[in-house]
């Protein structure tokens, strides 16, 4: 500590020579790359997808302001799905997080055959999302398993896909692919608590829901973001399962933000496809921010 | 740490940066040199170059190449005595010279097969039957002779021959053979296309058999002396090797053109084979198996459904022989020839691309003859469908988003009306007044079915009615009807089923999908599938079989079960005055054209038969394009479509649709012996177990034909396939009698809904 | 060892070591309590487990089924006519894990008898792997430089690519299109490899990995002369190794699943992963589909078996220098 004590001091002298400016420069250049293909492969096309936007459709391309934003905003197809999306993730998300963590508080406690069974909660994520599909459908058809085994026990048949439960379905199928994931995240912050932190707080008797919520999760808080943001990401992805499982146009309840830009790109009506696509961007914006303020005011909590 | 390693270090710094600029510059620019064929001109280019070839010739029978000279065995129909003659001809195609050989075949006999033998000679098979007739002139019985003749190069005599009738038909008493082969030693390969091969030594002594396992498509002599046959594997045809040595057909020769479709080989003089597709000509080396792409055929000009033979000279050109149908039917033989050029001494034209999603036979030909006779412009074609319809369609609408757009699209097998509507094609009115066409000289009901809002957006130079049709006296006399009178109509009788061969789907496709707008209120997003007329139809459909099963035992033709109401409805096209005659043959009696159900009563739907297409609204060749187009629409080619017996469709132009009705009136004659005329049929045509005669057609049958032309102004548009996706799947389980129909009305409706919705 | 330090105590530490026997005897209490919970939480552990490897062992013994076994397995759910018209349907859906008879037709076919499966496999292998390793090395840099002399400039930058990461690629699809096209690689592996190397993705990942290096540890080698290739070669580096293997699995798998990208970029059909043949696979196939299905998991569970402990070591370095 000492040590780099001095060094920072130091360093501090000789703040802005020109070997720092040289530095800043050099940084930059390892951005480079990145920074060239992003804008060409990312930015640029997202340029065209807000001129797409604003024109009647890309063929004549007459300007139209915001009529697309209009139209799309009073489209009920859009508005469910908007709702349904942000209710999936508004629901997996946080089971997301709550669950994994759960889990890896369960292979904390030193259970014998751990990395067995971390292996175990990993293999969902090896499975080809074709062949996940096939076993869903065999599942949750209706004809399908559940239903053989709910009939079993008496129950009536239930039409998984093609009811309100359709949103349970997927919320599970999400969860089952993501939670090995976040849950060796999970492991990893609970396995880096300092140790005598907990045998303090364990000396000093507190009890250990005591040590969960005030050290345990205040020293994981950045972690939980990042799972958080990691299990968003994902969220999105669950539509390719949906979209494999029934197609275009499922019913309603499955029916997402990705479906509906997915079929304006397949009808050629671009313009309503990029003006959903910045509408969600404008909301992912605000969120990503909230949340990354939230990690901010956290992580400099515990760092402090 | 010296200052030798911090310069050491900033080297580093360099190397890395520079690797990583250098991927990424590789990346952006390395790759685009070496795909980047798709744009400007090939260095080289093929030019065709049409010859007479001057011979007596009305058909090819068979033709062999050795070296520059190519021995064609042809057969010339005599007006005069009504004999058909058989002549060798050698041909130089180096000058152009046709050699008339004094060899002839005895009546009643034609050669099946012709190649050039190891010793110089050419050996032909010839088949020879004779008849034995008793004294009433009926054939008593017919013998079959296969003989190999060995003939001369020079002259045409004849120095040898042979009869192989027992080694070729074996156990069978006809020899019959479909590919001939003579390989570097001399021997003879001879298939009748099924899967054996026999082999004959010089001598004509069997070798042996060798059993192929699949068809031969194809058989061919490579430059090397080896002779190989194609065969359809999983992947489509596979090129083989025969093994003579083993006796047995070698293994597929690897990166040999593969895929469906016809495709022919032929002995290479620059590589092993020559291989001629539906796309183009190429060169196939079969030691390394590499392919050479010389040019498409549509490049050169030439329709590939017409090409007969491909040889190459030792000059490196290439030669066709093709076989030219007119519309009218007749045909002629042209001999082309194709020479590489560099593509800078070939004066370019500017480039009008026709996308479609496959190209139909009309607009082949029409592109073809554009191509051959304009100096300013050339069409190329891109067919988006070939391999997988769904990517295809993806492309094509990809390109036509994105400022690629073809300059003309070929509308077949796409959703005319979802286009319509995105701005994505020209109003044509403009261009018919500024070409001086007045569109009342075109059939207005017609013209209305590619018009939204007044702007004419396809055209269509022939079509037919799809229908449907019904005894009047069982619907009464009607143009239409709505989907409740028909289930009430069907439901009132005991009949076997509504059509023939009516499965689920035929019927889903009859009373919903050819009017799946019925169903959606575009106006107010409103679905009404989950309504009575859907449910009905699901309940109706669930008396049929899912699948028709075509291999049951048929007792009953098509037209004794109309007539005796054991089915009620027949779907199909009318596409000339001679086909409602016959219908009205089939039905024994007067008949309704109800059409597809629909609410104003109005079913009968505009069919292209010759095409439809439409202009880009993003073209740059606009003024090339059109002219291309508008020569569907001219007088010229409007009146060839004009047929002594209909079938190709009625032209869209009123005159020449006056003229076809006139010429559907005219009555045939003959003249017996005593001069006296006789009505006689114009033909003859048939429908599954019916066949009748048919005369010249009544003013009242053409006035029918009229009526019914008029009563279009919809086209069939494709239904989205999402849609019928939707309801198949989701209609299953009541068929398996798991939900009620009610229920998955309710999911289809949903689902449907939500289609609906994002589509407003 | 204990008791070796209780021989010599003092009296000064007589209450401290009754206050240890205390902990001790409470130590003792809470390990009958924590067998309890062991064994619970590994039975939970087992039920969980079997949940989340049902599907993958399903997809591998129903692989080993032949045609019919299928079909009569799975007729309700898949009904389907072959082309002889004759229908498959069972009256029961039935779940096996272990077939009837163990059959390698479908692998036949697969392997042995039509050669387009094994072009299409090694399709994903050439369209993946350059990505996987080129987004690493360009995500390497870009982090770097994101570390290094944080500013507002970039962390703007940041986070659009933040923003950028989160789009559905429907957005940016067709623009792609138009971005291969310009750059005439369209229907070339360029189409597909080009935006995949550049993802955003990897960055912020390598990124928020490299940020909690501390700040110090670099600082220091600089002063001690390291210039900022030393720094990015011999701190960086060697700190995120684990953290890019666990990436570099990561952007394996989702691009061995790619399906639309390759359907719109490349026109080829011959060009195809095999990842659009499974998503494209109809109720006629459904046998085949689980033998395919199985041999495309190989790859991904060998990254997985030899870079699990990466997966584990990356992140855990990651906890590890946060906490």
């Amino acid at each position: 500590m000492h040590f780099y004590m001095k060094r920072k001091e130091r360093k501090k002298k000789t703040g802005s020579s020109p070997r720092t400016r040289r530095g800043k420069l050099v940084s930059a250049g390892y951005l480079l790359p990145s920074a060239v293909g992003v804008l060409l492969f990312f930015v640029l096309p997202f340029m065209i997808v807000i001129y797409y936007s604003v024109v009647d459709n890309p063929i004549s391309g007459q300007f139209v302001f915001l009529d697309n934003f209009i139209m799309v905003f009073n489209n009920s197809a859009f508005r469910q799905a908007a709702v349904n999306t942000l209710t999936f993730s508004a629901v997996a998300v946080p089971l997301a997080v709550v669950l994994s963590l759960f889990l890896a508080m369960m292979l904390e406690s030193k259970i014998p055959f751990k990395s067995q069974f971390r292996t175990f909660f990993l293999s969902p994520m090896m499975v080809p999302i074709a062949s996940v599909v096939l076993i869903w459908q065999v599942l949750f058809h209706y004809n399908g398993m559940m239903n053989e085994v709910m009939g079993f026990f008496g129950a009536d048949k239930v039409d998984w896909l093609n009811s309100s439960y359709a949103q349970v379905v997927i919320v599970v199928l999400f969860l089952w692919k993501n939670l090995g994931y976040n849950m060796i995240l999970f492991m990893a912050a609970l396995s880096s608590i300092p140790k005598d932190i907990i045998e303090v707080a364990v000396l000093e008797s507190a009890k250990p829901n005591q040590i969960f919520m005030h050290i345990k999760l205040r020293y994981m808080s950045s972690t939980i973001l990042f799972v958080t943001i990691m299990s968003l990401i994902n969220s999105f992805k669950v539509f390719r399962e949906i979209y494999l499982l029934k197609g275009e146009y499922p019913y309603p309840t499955m029916y997402m933000l990705q479906h509906f830009m997915n079929n304006t790109f397949g009808r050629l009506d671009y313009q309503k496809m990029s003006a959903a696509a910045i509408m969600m961007a404008v909301v992912m914006v605000i969120i990503i921010g909230i949340l990354f303020l939230t990690e901010n005011y956290f992580g400099k909590d515990v760092e402090g | 740490m010296n200052e030798f390693m911090l310069k050491f270090i900033r080297l580093k710094n360099i190397i890395f940066i520079s690797v990583m600029l250098f991927i990424l510059s590789a990346a952006l620019s390395g790759c685009g040199k070496g795909d980047g064929a798709g744009d400007g001109r090939p260095e080289y280019v093929y030019v065709p170059e049409y010859v007479e070839m001057d011979m007596e010739c009305d058909y090819i029978s068979c033709l062999a190449s050795s070296g520059d000279d190519v021995f064609l065995s042809v057969s010339k129909w005599d007006e005069e005595t009504g004999f058909t003659t058989n002549y060798l001809y050698r041909y130089n195609m180096n000058e152009n010279k046709a050699t008339r050989l004094s060899l002839e075949l005895p009546e009643n006999s034609d050669v099946s097969g012709m190649a050039p033998g190891a010793d110089g000679s050419l050996i032909m098979i010839v088949n020879n039957n004779t008849f034995e007739m008793d004294e009433e002139g009926n054939v008593k019985d017919s013998k079959s002779i296969m003989e190999i003749w060995k003939v001369s190069m020079e002259d045409g005599s004849l120095l040898g021959s042979e009869d192989i009738t027992e080694l070729v038909a074996g156990k069978s008493d006809y020899a019959y053979v479909q590919h001939f082969c003579v390989d570097g030693q001399g021997n003879l390969y001879l298939s009748d296309g099924d899967n054996c091969i026999h082999i004959i030594d010089k001598e004509y002594k069997k070798v042996c058999d060798i059993d192929t396992g699949d068809w031969i498509n194809n058989m061919a002599v490579s430059k090397e002396g080896d002779v190989y046959i194609t065969s359809y594997g999983s992947e489509g045809l596979q090129l083989k090797k025969v093994d003579l040595a083993g006796k047995k057909i070698g293994d597929s020769v690897a990166g040999a053109p593969s895929g469906y479709g016809t495709q022919s080989y032929y002995t290479g003089v620059s590589s092993s084979l020559l291989h001629s597709s539906a796309g183009g000509v190429s060169r196939v080396d079969t030691a390394s198996g590499t392919v050479e792409t010389l040019f498409d055929w549509l490049d050169v000009d030439i329709n590939s459904d017409y090409v007969n033979y491909v040889g190459e000279l030792s000059d490196g050109r290439i030669w066709a022989i093709t076989r030219n149908y007119e519309i009218s039917g007749s045909a002629t033989n042209e001999l082309v020839f194709f020479t590489r050029k560099p593509s800078s001494e070939v004066p370019a034209k500017e480039e009008i691309l026709y996308g479609t999603m496959w190209i139909g036979s009309d607009v082949k030909r029409n592109i073809i003859n554009f191509n051959k006779t304009n100096q300013t412009y050339r069409i190329k074609v891109k067919e988006y469908g070939n391999d997988d319809y769904q990517a295809g369609l993806t492309q094509l609408n990809a390109d036509m988003t994105t400022g690629n757009c073809p300059d003309i699209i070929g509308l077949d097998g796409l959703d005319y009306n979802q286009y319509a509507n995105k701005g994505i094609f020209e109003d044509l009115y403009p261009y018919m007044e500024k070409h001086g066409m007045d569109r009342q000289d075109f059939l207005e009901n017609v013209l209305e079915a590619y018009e939204v809002d007044g702007k004419l957006y396809g055209i269509v130079p022939c079509f037919q009615i799809s229908t449907c049709m019904a005894k009047t006296s069982l619907v009464g006399e009607r143009s239409g009807w709505t989907l409740t009178e028909m289930l009430d109509f069907v439901e009132g009788r005991e009949a076997e089923n509504i059509f023939d061969y009516g499965s689920r789907s035929s019927i889903f496709y009859y009373c919903i999908y050819n009017n799946i707008d019925e169903f959606i209120n575009w106006e107010t997003g409103e679905c009404s599938f989950d309504g009575e007329g859907f449910i009905r139809t699901l309940e109706f459909a669930a008396q049929f079989p899912e699948e028709y099963d075509y291999n049951s035992v048929q007792e009953e033709g098509t037209s004794s079960k109309l007539r005796s109401e054991k089915i009620l409805l027949m779907q199909g096209s009318i596409s000339s005055v001679q086909q409602l005659q016959m219908m009205r043959g089939v039905f024994g009696e007067e008949i309704s054209f109800v059409g597809y159900p629909n609410s104003e009563r109005q079913g009968n739907l505009v069919q292209p038969t010759g095409g439809s297409m439409a202009l880009s609204a993003k073209s740059k060749h606009k003024e090339g394009a059109w002219e291309f187009m508008q020569s569907f629409l001219s007088e010229e080619y409007q009146d060839s479509l004009i047929s002594e017996h209909g079938g190709w469709g009625f032209p869209v132009r009123k005159e020449s649709l006056e003229k076809q009705f006139e010429q559907d009136m005219k009555e045939e004659y003959y003249e017996d012996e005593d001069g006296n005329k006789t009505r006689q049929p114009k033909t003859t045509w048939g429908w599954d177990d019916f066949e009748m005669e048919i005369y010249a057609a009544t003013p009242e049958e053409i006035e029918a034909v009229r009526e019914l032309i008029a009563s279009a102004n919809k086209t069939g548009g494709n239904v989205d396939e999402q849609l019928t996706n939707i309801i198949t799947e989701e209609a299953e389980p009541f068929f398996k009698g798991q939900k009620t129909a009610a229920d998955v009305a309710q999911i289809i409706q949903n689902r449907i809904q939500i289609y609906v919705n994002e589509n407003r | 060892m204990k008791q070796g330090s209780d021989k010599n105590s003092s009296s000064a530490n007589t209450a401290l070591e009754q206050w240890r026997k205390q902990v001790l005897r409470k130590k003792k209490i809470k390990n009958a309590r924590t067998l309890v919970r062991i064994s619970l939480a590994t039975m939970a552990a087992a039920v969980f487990a079997v949940l989340f490897l049902m599907p993958i062992v399903l997809t591998i013994t129903n692989s080993f089924m032949s045609a019919s076994e299928i079909s009569a397995n799975y007729g309700q759910v898949f009904a389907t006519t072959d082309s002889g018209g004759k229908m498959y349907i069972s009256e029961k859906v039935n779940l096996k894990f272990i077939p009837d008879m163990v059959s390698f037709s479908q692998y036949i076919t697969v392997l042995l008898k039509s050669p387009e499966y094994l072009l299409k496999f090694w399709n994903s292998v050439i369209l993946v792997v350059p990505i996987v390793g080129f987004q690493l090395l360009v995500a390497a840099g870009a982090a770097f430089g994101f570390t290094r002399y944080r500013g507002r400039v970039k962390e703007m930058i940041f986070f659009i690519y933040i923003i950028l990461m989160l789009m559905p690629y429907q957005v940016t699809l067709v623009p792609n299109y138009l971005v291969s096209k310009w750059l005439h690689v369209l229907d070339t592996n360029w189409a597909i490899w080009l935006p995949g190397i550049f993802s955003p993705f990897a960055v912020y990942l390598l990124t928020k990995y490299m940020r909690r290096i501390p700040v110090s540890m670099m600082e220091a080698a600089q002063i001690d002369g390291a210039g900022e290739w030393q720094i990015f070669r011999k701190i960086c580096m060697p700190l995120c190794k684990g953290a890019m293997c666990s990436i570099a699995i990561l952007i394996f798998i989702d691009y061995w699943n790619m399906v639309e990208q390759p359907l719109i970029l490349l026109s080829d059909a011959e060009k195809h992963p095999l990842s659009v043949f499974l998503s494209k696979i109809n109720a006629g196939e459904i046998g085949l589909a689980f033998a395919v299905a199985t041999i495309y998991m190989v790859p991904p569970i060998l990254v997985f078996l030899y870079g699990e402990d990466y997966l584990v070591e990356g992140i855990t370095y990651q906890g590890g220098i946060k906490g």
